[in-house]
């Protein structure tokens, strides 16, 4: 790839009516990410703290309904989600050296390492169909029926997990406007914060996963 | 979106014999633009605000219909007037749209959002477009609840505890549930702008401690959405879920655990408490001095005391919980962090009151509603603390002593505080005065009226009358019917103001940039403000609440 250096762009914020600098601006547009991190962090707390009590208050039932998880596709799902956060750090470094075309290949592989973990989730899901562990399916007998504290378990895990999905769905949607945005003249001169704004976004994601995995699949594996 | 002031207001940089077809029209933010669009897509957070103030008063008159007609059905004590059902869906309705759709945004969406970047010296919230965002949200939540209700309702009570709400209840529970979990994100996209706006966004020489209090409040409050919020999200996602595809996490018969969602729900929804009540206090710290005439008494503890509410209020949930199989450990435990709550609403009462005292008094409608609010709170905060109690608990739990409690706060305390903001910013918000002598005759009917309504609350629940049940003995008829009267006075000492404010915006007197010489930044600027707030750069002045006498007295009064 030598194109990086022979088109390095300008690199820059345009600066909105209401603020009064561009440093001030950037500052705003950085804490409000975080600021809705942490909303965030919060909505995924309350069950991650649910999971691990309900640990506490039956252990045998969680480690037999934990038993169940596909630890490897979850680890496999880990090492993807780590590498698209590797990839999103590039693309990030890149937009502020102005190597525009490299950076946008950077967000493509970003979106598609997300989408990898997708189709790996969506195979995992498949495979606990397969195994009998959809308590709440009414016309599909649940494996773990004798142990009801299980499904309690396996509920959390579903929705967790897919919740996670969910913002990964959303993330990938952003990412590919914001990746179109980005390939065209002139983007990283008007509003190269984005890329970094968006860079929190994803990276939370990520930790997110590194918050689930451990908590539903490794704990007393 | 920005005109130039001195085009059209500076007559003498006018060309004299040039026609100027627009030159009576003022070119504050009500006038610069006309159309239904530059409102329904406005990002000028003043209009944003007027687009929630007409909207949470139309919820407001829906939640006090679904009130009257509670009312109504409690004049007798058989139950007589309607089926059960009717008055479980009324009540329902009247708690849900009360406090997720009148008194979580009430105060916070409508003047928080004018008046922050206005009192911080900022064009305008951090982020514009969000804000306008955060109203489309807001909007389509309700329009989910709003679709329930006329489906048919809902009878689970404001709280959907599950698994009422979940396996039993055969009403439109679902799109009431989708609803409410949208408006939380409004509330969640409004409190990041606060806080970011009220990070970044401050004038130079506009430090943390020249801030007036209703920032600081609103600051608190913001973190309580952040925080909080997402909690009831999750649990409201839990229920869905339960409800719609049998994902079991609190229904028994699923496996789940009915008390984990009373967790999950009191950890969003006590805080939710101080959203609603910091903002009005926020409302007091500036009304008070105003019409004292007097600075703030002890600025920097009314201040910390906003943070010291918001930081505690998170570790007192389970007071909500005594008795439905929390440890004893626990309670015991939830109850001291409870009578904790006291100290910092006590540090602020007494603030208030010492600003009050040997100030140069003027008794306007907003004081009268500031004055009240005084009052009212420390009724509603003292009886909080009989209940904080672990074995008076016992005795008035889910009576009608918790309920006069928590409308001695939500109203006597937020509605009130919102009623006398509501006036006190009047002549900012729109350019006009309001009737005083009207002001001041509906602030005594809301006042008299709420006390007829919610005291005999008190004692019936002493007495050991249950909340939500639609029959009671006999011998509770007196006290309720008295209830049901003071809520037909209350009623009326609500229309007032929803004739004499509408009637002020073509009628009233055109209101000076400052009608009670009240300090801080949204007083500098025109009534109503430019577009973009101030004309010139706004000069911070060095203390905040410089008024002409000093708190606490020191005997010599510069006035």
């Amino acid at each position: 790839m030598s194109a990086g250096t022979v088109d390095a762009q300008p690199v820059g914020v345009e600066r909105v009516e209401h603020f009064a600098t561009v440093a001030q601006q950037r500052h705003a547009a950085t804490l409000g990410m975080w600021v809705w991190l942490l909303t965030e962090l919060l909505l995924f707390s309350g069950l991650f703290l649910v999971a691990l009590i309900l640990r506490l208050l039956h252990p045998e039932a969680v480690q037999a309904a934990a038993g169940h998880l596909k630890f490897w596709i979850g680890a496999a799902n880990t090492v993807v989600l780590l590498c698209s956060s590797l990839t999103m750090s590039a693309a990030i470094e890149l937009s502020r050296l102005g190597w525009q075309r490299l950076m946008v290949a950077c967000l493509l592989a970003t979106a598609s390492l997300g989408t990898l973990f997708l189709m790996l989730k969506g195979y995992e899901y498949y495979a606990d169909y397969e195994e009998h562990m959809m308590p709440f399916l009414a016309g599909r007998p649940y494996a773990l029926a004798e142990q009801p504290a299980t499904r309690l378990f396996v509920n959390l895990y579903y929705v967790a997990t897919a919740l996670h999905a969910v913002h990964l769905v959303t993330g990938i949607a952003i990412l590919l406007g914001i990746t179109w945005k980005a390939s065209r003249p002139g983007f990283l001169g008007r509003h190269q914060n984005w890329i970094e704004v968006y860079g929190l976004y994803w990276h939370f994601i990520d930790l997110i996963w590194i918050i689930a995995f451990p908590v539903l699949y490794v704990v007393n594996r | 979106m920005s005109r130039a002031g001195t085009l059209h207001g500076d007559a003498a940089a006018r060309e004299p014999h040039t026609p100027q077809p627009t030159l009576d029209r003022p070119d504050d933010y009500l006038h610069a633009r006309s159309t239904l669009r530059s409102w329904f897509l406005t990002t000028d957070h003043k209009r944003i605000a007027l687009l929630y103030l007409a909207s949470i008063t139309a919820f407001f008159v829906i939640g006090a219909v679904a009130a009257g007609i509670v009312r109504l059905a409690l004049v007798v004590p058989d139950g007589a007037i309607m089926t059960n059902d009717t008055y479980n869906k009324a009540f329902t309705i009247h708690g849900v749209v009360m406090v997720w759709f009148f008194l979580i945004p009430s105060i916070p969406a409508t003047f928080g959002n004018f008046l922050i970047p206005l009192m911080i010296g900022a064009k305008d919230l951090a982020f514009p477009k969000l804000n306008l965002a955060s109203w489309y949200v807001f909007m389509t939540g309700a329009l989910f609840t709003l679709i329930s209700v006329v489906l048919g309702g809902v009878d689970t009570g404001w709280t959907f505890y599950a698994p009422l709400s979940t396996a039993f209840s055969n009403t439109w529970v679902l799109p009431a549930l989708i609803g409410v979990t949208i408006v939380g994100f409004s509330s969640i996209l409004t409190g990041l702008n606060f806080v970011v706006t009220i990070h970044t966004m401050r004038a130079p020489g506009m430090t943390w401690f020249r801030l007036p209090i209703f920032v600081w409040t609103h600051y608190a409050t913001s973190l309580i959405f952040l925080l909080a919020t997402p909690v009831i999200t999750l649990a409201l996602i839990l229920l869905i879920a339960e409800r719609a595809f049998h994902v079991g996490v609190f229904d028994p018969a699923y496996g789940g655990d009915p008390v984990l969602f009373q967790h999950l729900f009191w950890f969003y929804s006590h805080p939710a408490v101080y959203i609603m009540v910091l903002p009005g206090m926020g409302v007091i710290s500036e009304i008070v001095p105003a019409f004292a005439q007097k600075k703030l008494f002890g600025y920097r503890f009314v201040a910390y005391a906003a943070i010291g509410l918001a930081s505690v209020t998170f570790f007192v949930w389970g007071h909500h919980m005594f008795v439905n199989g929390q440890s004893d450990l626990a309670s015991l435990a939830f109850s001291a962090l409870s009578f904790a709550v006291a100290v910092p609403s006590a540090v602020k009462v007494y603030n208030w009151t010492a600003t009050i005292h040997k100030g140069n008094l003027r008794l306007d409608t907003p004081m009268l509603y500031a004055m009240g609010y005084i009052g009212l709170f420390v009724l509603g905060g003292l009886t909080g603390l009989y209940l904080a109690t672990l074995a008076i608990n016992q005795h008035i739990h889910a009576t009608y002593f918790v309920v006069a409690h928590f409308h001695y706060i939500m109203v006597g305390g937020t509605v009130l505080a919102f009623l006398g903001g509501l006036h006190f910013w009047w002549p900012k918000i729109t350019g006009r005065m309001y009737n005083e002598a009207w002001g001041r005759i509906s602030a005594l009917f809301i006042f008299v009226g709420f006390n007829v309504t919610f005291f005999p609350q008190f004692i019936l629940g002493y007495l050991g009358m249950p909340r939500r049940y639609a029959t009671y003995p006999p011998e509770f008829q007196l006290l309720n019917v008295l209830s049901s009267v003071g809520s037909t006075i209350l009623a009326a000492g609500y229309l007032f103001p929803m004739v004499y404010l509408v009637y002020s915006l073509w009628f009233g007197r055109k209101a000076p940039a400052n009608p009670w010489d009240a300090k801080g930044l949204e007083w500098e600027t025109t009534s109503p403000p430019p577009p973009h707030n101030f004309s010139g750069a706004p000069r911070v002045p060095d203390v905040p609440y410089d008024y002409p006498i000093q708190a606490p007295e020191t005997g010599s009064h510069h006035t």
